[in-house]
């Protein structure tokens, strides 16, 4: 499967708010599309393109902007599929792609601890890797790492 | 010798040799100064023994007495918890091995923090995982103790300044020893654990 391939099905579904189509390395291709499409896109990449399997959901703080990913894979194919959408800086955020593929869970909460994307609608969202309280999103590139001398550790005791 | 006291002054009275303690005791033996000495002994051990015991009462009445033995017993039979974290845990299971025998010095491992008295923090502590510790730490009866093993339970480690990692140990428990390493070899834990035995010793916990 190549990007032409992508591009040809995903015009006869009739998919919407696609942007970019391009090659990518170690994929079939990457598509680039526009978040609010995000709930009617996820659908036709799973069942008309043949991609049932979601690999992971990752975030990446560009500064100006904010990019969400989704690692798709088609074992018929043998491939995987990028999408990718850039989203806001202010706020960004998604809809949630667990209502189609529900791995997408703990990836979204990991995303969204992480990297700070909010996922609209998700089942779940609240801190996977860090403990609950936690106030900051460490990926992202505003956050400073504290100097451990700094710090000051409340215990409650139980 | 040279500053008599009354018990030897009264070794000196041989008109007491064949008569008991305050005279109400007949001797039936010939050889005189044997006599002369065991009722002497006698005489001063009555009382001496009574003060002593009711002075070992009195301190057993504040724990003194068994507070020894419970120390000697308890430095000996340290019994850590079964808990591993990282990396150190691998060191931590090689310590209880064939080949170093953790259990030669009463270092038993067991499964719940209910039965133990020691915590041997092996490896990163992350900030998801810290409360949980502290309720094992809290669950242990007392008296209890706790030793940081390797660099990321001492101060963080290679992850010291990382978002996730409790930069030391003694910031959420008290520590009594630290091992340094990365991690510390078998030896090295067991030295750690004998160098709390002293430390117990030394304190009388």
């Amino acid at each position: 499967m190549n990007p032409e391939d992508v591009r040809t099905k995903l015009a006869a579904a009739g998919a919407p708010g696609i942007i970019s189509i391009e090659p990518f390395e170690g994929v079939a291709a990457r598509v680039k599309f526009d978040p609010t499409a995000a709930t009617a896109l996820f659908p036709i990449v799973r069942d008309a393109l043949g991609f049932p399997h979601l690999s992971m959901v990752g975030g990446i703080d560009w500064v100006e902007r904010y990019e969400v990913f989704y690692l798709v894979w088609s074992d018929p194919a043998k491939t995987y599929l990028l999408l990718s959408a850039d989203l806001d800086a202010k706020a960004p955020h998604i809809e949630t792609a667990s209502a189609c593929w529900p791995s997408a869970n703990w990836h979204e909460r990991e995303a969204w601890e992480l990297v700070g994307i909010q996922f609209d609608h998700h089942p779940d969202l609240r801190h996977l890797l860090m403990p609950d309280g936690y106030q900051f999103h460490p990926l992202q590139r505003a956050f400073k790492l504290h100097e451990p001398e700094d710090l000051e550790v409340k215990v409650r005791h139980v | 010798m040279s500053t008599p006291g009354p018990a030897v002054a009264s070794v000196a009275k041989p008109a007491a040799a064949v008569v008991g303690p305050g005279g109400e005791l007949p001797i039936v033996s010939s050889d005189v100064s044997f006599v002369e000495i065991e009722t002497l002994r006698s005489r001063e051990f009555i009382p001496e023994a009574k003060e002593a015991l009711s002075a070992l009462v009195k301190e057993q009445a504040e724990g003194k007495l068994i507070r020894p033995v419970f120390n000697w017993a308890g430095r000996n039979s340290l019994f850590p918890l079964h808990w591993g974290l990282a990396c150190c845990a691998i060191e931590f299971a090689a310590a209880f091995g064939a080949r170093w025998d953790a259990e030669r010095f009463g270092v038993v491992p067991r499964s719940s923090p209910r039965q133990c008295d020691l915590l041997i923090v092996n490896g990163t502590v992350t900030w998801k995982v810290a409360h949980k510790l502290i309720a094992l730490y809290e669950q242990m009866p007392e008296p209890k103790w706790v030793i940081a093993m390797g660099n990321c339970a001492t101060g963080g480690g290679p992850f010291r300044t990382a978002y996730s990692v409790v930069p030391g140990v003694d910031k959420l428990v008290p520590v009594d020893v630290y091992i340094a390493g990365c991690p510390p070899r078998p030896e090295a834990l067991l030295d750690g654990i004998l160098r709390l035995e002293a430390l117990i010793r030394e304190r009388g916990a």
